[in-house]
């Protein structure tokens, strides 16, 4: 008996530890309950305490001692004697604060997230390797390595990164990997080319080339010119310098341009996101108070907890340079050192093309090019899921790149197969651009560096304390015929392919221009004179307007004047829109409440600050407005794309009988006026059911709801803001993107001064009280002295802690 | 009296398990202190589950006042139970059975 009950009574212990040991899925996936909630090691291990005495950390290969100050923002200044002890303990202290993020972000780039969160990722995955995000990234990875000091810097931080995860138990991991139960690999040089693929996918894969090829055939050649023109003829150019482009261009031989003349039957499965841009810009010291030039630059992205960026201060003999990377790269991507400051807007060009192919038989083993079968490279791309059998996917090559849409993928069953040609797939030497801005002296270093930038091409601002200000368009971009890239080409034929790319040199910069500053917006890049065709599936119509119009008026120009105006929230839009909409309105038709909101907004000076409630009615309206307009478009069967805000604002005002104002849902025959009358009665109802919905007033900053959502979703972890903003204002805060870092640039002779912040803080821990304590200042257009010390001894004043780190005794 | 010793003695021995291994290293300790201290099942279960439970409340409470609750708030939405009881319960159940177990096994 007594046999019997320890038997009985050990089988329950030992299935309770294990059960308790194992993640468990239910429809929503349990942590490990016992590993997760012991206090010794589970996810209270990770909460952390304000309090941090000054340490010392030994790792392997160090040559010399480093020291880390922090300051009261947990940004690192890392001290270092030499090159390689400051790469290695940056990404050792990166590591600290940031792996998960690190490796979810590359884990994503290469298509591995069903590792982690099961087969509801398996489409996002496949897409990413079919795309050739892997592809690309073993391109960069192998150009980088083969580069004897950009290879070097690589090993280092890797193994910086490797020592910390070495040290590492179950209760140091990163609070998501206890969640989810799995563990830290390896970091690899690899990852650090699937960062830039991951920016090279969010900036320039924009495209809509099935679109605008629908749109063609649905629409025909000039009603597509009409709603989707090559430019919009409005606003400065980013370089103004007509009849000054004094070279050579490449000229390609004329054919003339198939257009191609089927629907294009295929879900795209990367969705391009509209109204995602950044400012930049750099006044030149006649414009400024102290006759320093100022530089400043907002990048506008998704907005993600953990943010994208990390802020640190590195230090060796042969750099000083400070602002922020990449999570996960060894270098500073955006920022300034003693001698100059840069920065950079997303530059558009279409730099994606989709080629027809024509396989001989469904093996898919040859393929058509000029009148003969070339073989294919099939690749099978293995992928590992979370509690299921791996699945197998076989991605064809050609050689214009992956065949990414298939039978087996997004295809249809007329069977069209289109190979992607990206940019990105290229061999190419990113980082060692940033290495060389991180060590640049002069306008001349600048020039220098960016010659080694492919992509994603920017707009690369610069000023410098020698008192000189530029901006440079670099990418490695093809020489494009007229039209040509617009809509899907023809695979079989290689005179359609890319023959040759712009030269560095006869790309689009300029250098201290008479206006007394540079700007970009991502607006349309150069004047008519450019010898080159320059197109893009979105350029920017009002953000640069009123950036210039300020610049323009400003003198005597301090960093806070550039903190008030990146912060500004002028809807140019609106100012162009609603007195017309207005003008439609049929005011004796209103009832008493409609007729106080159009006195509100008649009223409004097109802020959209946080408080405006004229602001939501206005963007209530216009939505609803442009979505009645174009709801055929939304309501075919092939995928289009919708004009621009521009573009929409322009034909209303300019042509009342677009057949578009009909819609179609309805019986009757609908025109502009009754269209706008509709969507202002509507609008209203829908700002109604709002208020029913939410205890707060409508006010702009409330209804726009901007959300900072943690990386995998998780609304504890996830911030809201209230702020105001809007796509089209210079402070882009929309829903969900807006500026993601904000720096402010000074550049005295005297020693540089910089100001800056980001919606998200230096920790990735949410544990952490630096988890999101820039959050809030961030919303309220408040900014962070950049401490930018050149010794350790002159951080005395705002030191947190410091982390020694000693060279292992061997 | 008796109880009382076992209870103190579990929580420290399994303090020190934890303090060098993995979680489920407290059932290992319970085992032992159950199986030396003899009780019978219930009492020893009792013990155990005592021992633990107050083990893991109090690291739990001491993390959670230390920190200002900085991340309790946020995981607590993640879960349906509250922490604090979730986290005792979990310890106190394995721990009761493992030192249950271990006072069985003297014959």
């Amino acid at each position: 008996m007594k046999v019997f009950k320890f038997g009985i009574s050990l089988l329950i212990t030992v299935a309770l530890t294990y059960c308790l040991n194992r993640g468990w899925d239910f429809g929503t996936p349990i942590p490990p309950l016992g590993k997760f909630l012991d206090p010794f090691h589970g996810f209270w291990a990770n909460a952390e305490s304000r309090s941090v005495p000054d340490h010392e950390l030994p790792i392997d290969g160090l040559r010399d001692k480093v020291s880390v100050v922090y300051d009261s923002l947990l940004i690192p200044h890392i001290f270092a004697n030499n090159d390689d002890d400051l790469y290695r303990v940056m990404g050792y202290v990166t590591a600290q604060h940031r792996l998960w993020q690190m490796e979810f972000q590359t884990h994503a780039a290469a298509g591995r997230v069903s590792e982690i969160i099961g087969d509801k990722a398996l489409d996002f995955d496949r897409n990413q390797r079919r795309l050739g995000m892997v592809y690309g990234a073993e391109n960069a990875t192998k150009a980088h390595m083969a580069d004897s000091v950009i290879g070097r810097m690589n090993r280092a931080y890797t193994e910086g990164v490797n020592a910390y995860i070495a040290g590492l138990t179950y209760e140091g991991f990163p609070l998501e990997y206890k969640l989810l139960d799995y563990a830290p690999e390896p970091w690899t040089e690899l990852k650090m080319g699937l960062l830039l693929k991951n920016m090279s996918k969010t900036l320039n894969i924009g495209e809509d080339d099935f679109q605008m090829t629908n749109a063609l055939n649905l629409f025909g050649k000039e009603m597509l010119d009409i709603l989707y023109p090559d430019q919009e003829g409005v606003g400065d150019p980013i370089v103004d310098n007509p009849g000054g482009w004094r070279f050579d261009a490449v000229k390609l031989d004329t054919v003339p341009l198939a257009l191609p003349d089927q629907l294009v039957n295929i879900e795209p499965a990367t969705q391009v996101v509209r109204g995602v841009g950044s400012n930049n810009w750099a006044v030149s010291g006649l414009k400024t108070a102290n006759g320093s030039p100022i530089l400043a630059n907002d990048p506008h992205l998704s907005l993600s907890m953990p943010s994208i960026w990390f802020a640190a201060h590195m230090k060796s003999p042969n750099v000083n340079v400070m602002g922020v990377t990449f999570t996960g790269s060894p270098v500073i991507i955006l920022g300034f050192n003693d001698s100059i400051s840069w920065g950079a807007t997303n530059a558009q060009r279409d730099l994606v093309d989709w080629y027809k192919i024509q396989f001989k038989d469904n093996s898919k083993n040859e393929y058509l090019s000029d009148g003969v079968w070339k073989k294919t490279n099939k690749v099978v791309e293995k992928f590992e899921i979370k509690n299921d059998e791996p699945f197998y996917d076989t991605v064809v090559y050609t050689h214009h790149g992956p065949v990414v849409y298939d039978d087996s993928f997004h295809g249809d069953s007329e069977r069209k197969y289109y190979a992607f040609r990206w940019i990105a797939h290229d061999e190419s030497l990113e980082l060692k651009t940033f290495y060389l801005l991180n060590h640049a002296r002069n306008h001349k270093d600048y020039m220098a560096a960016l010659d080694y930038f492919s992509g994603p091409a920017q707009n690369f601002v610069f000023a410098s304390t020698e008192g000189d200000i530029a901006m440079r368009i670099q990418g490695k971009y093809p020489v494009r015929r007229k039209d040509e890239g617009k809509f899907v080409l023809d695979g079989t034929n290689t005179s359609n392919e890319w023959q040759a790319y712009i030269p560095n040199d006869q790309n689009v910069m300029t250098k201290n221009p008479a206006r007394g500053f540079v700007s970009s917006a991502n607006q349309y890049p150069v004047d008519a004179t450019y010898p080159y065709y320059v197109h893009s599936n979105v350029y920017e119509a009002y953000r640069n307007r009123r950036i210039n119009n300020r610049l323009r008026q400003m003198e005597e120009i301090t960093p806070q004047d550039m903190m008030t105006l990146q912060n500004d929230n002028y809807n140019i839009q609106a100012e162009e829109s609603l007195l017309f909409m207005l003008s439609h309105l049929d005011s004796s038709s209103l009832t008493p409440e409609q007729e106080r909101i159009r006195i509100e907004l008649k009223n409004w000076g097109y802020i959209n600050d946080a408080q405006s409630t004229a602001a939501t009615y206005y963007e209530v309206w216009y939505n609803t407005l442009y979505r009645n307009i174009w709801d055929e478009m939304q309501n075919q069967n092939v995928a289009l794309s919708l004009p621009s805000d521009f573009v929409t604002i322009h034909l209303m005002k300019t042509d009342s009988t677009l057949s578009y104002y009909d819609v179609q849902s309805t019986p009757e025959k609908e025109d502009l006026h009754q269209l706008i009358n509709q969507a202002f009665k509507r609008s209203i109802e829908i700002v109604e059911q709002w208020k029913t919905e939410n205890t707060n007033p409508p006010q702009w900053g409330y209804f726009k709801d901007t959300g900072i959502g943690h990386l995998l979703r998780l609304e504890p972890f996830s911030k809201k803001v209230v702020n105001g903003g809007n796509g089209n204002a210079i402070n882009a805060t929309t829903g969900s993107h807006g500026p993601s870092w904000r720096l402010i640039a000074s550049m005295e002779k005297t020693g540089v001064k910089a100001w800056g912040v980001y919606p998200g803080g230096q920790s990735g821990n949410p544990g952490s009280p630096f988890y999101d304590n820039l959050v809030d200042p961030w919303a309220n257009g408040r900014y962070f002295r950049l401490h930018f010390p050149h010794s350790e001894k002159e951080t005395a004043g705002y030191r947190y802690f410091i982390s020694t780190f000693n060279p292992t005794s061997r | 009296m008796r109880l009382l010793i076992q209870i103190i003695i579990t929580a420290v021995v399994c303090f020190m398990f934890q303090k060098l291994f993995p979680w489920w290293s407290m059932a290992i300790g319970a085992f032992l202190v159950g199986f030396v201290f003899s009780n019978t099942g219930a009492k020893s279960f009792l013990a155990g589950f005592v021992a633990v439970a107050l083990l893991w409340f109090g690291l739990s409470l001491y993390i959670d006042a230390n920190t200002q609750s900085i991340l309790t708030e946020k995981v607590s939405q993640l879960f349906p139970v509250n922490l604090f009881v979730l986290t005792t319960l979990i310890g106190g159940l394995v721990g009761g059975f493992a030192s249950m177990t271990g006072s069985l096994l003297k014959p």
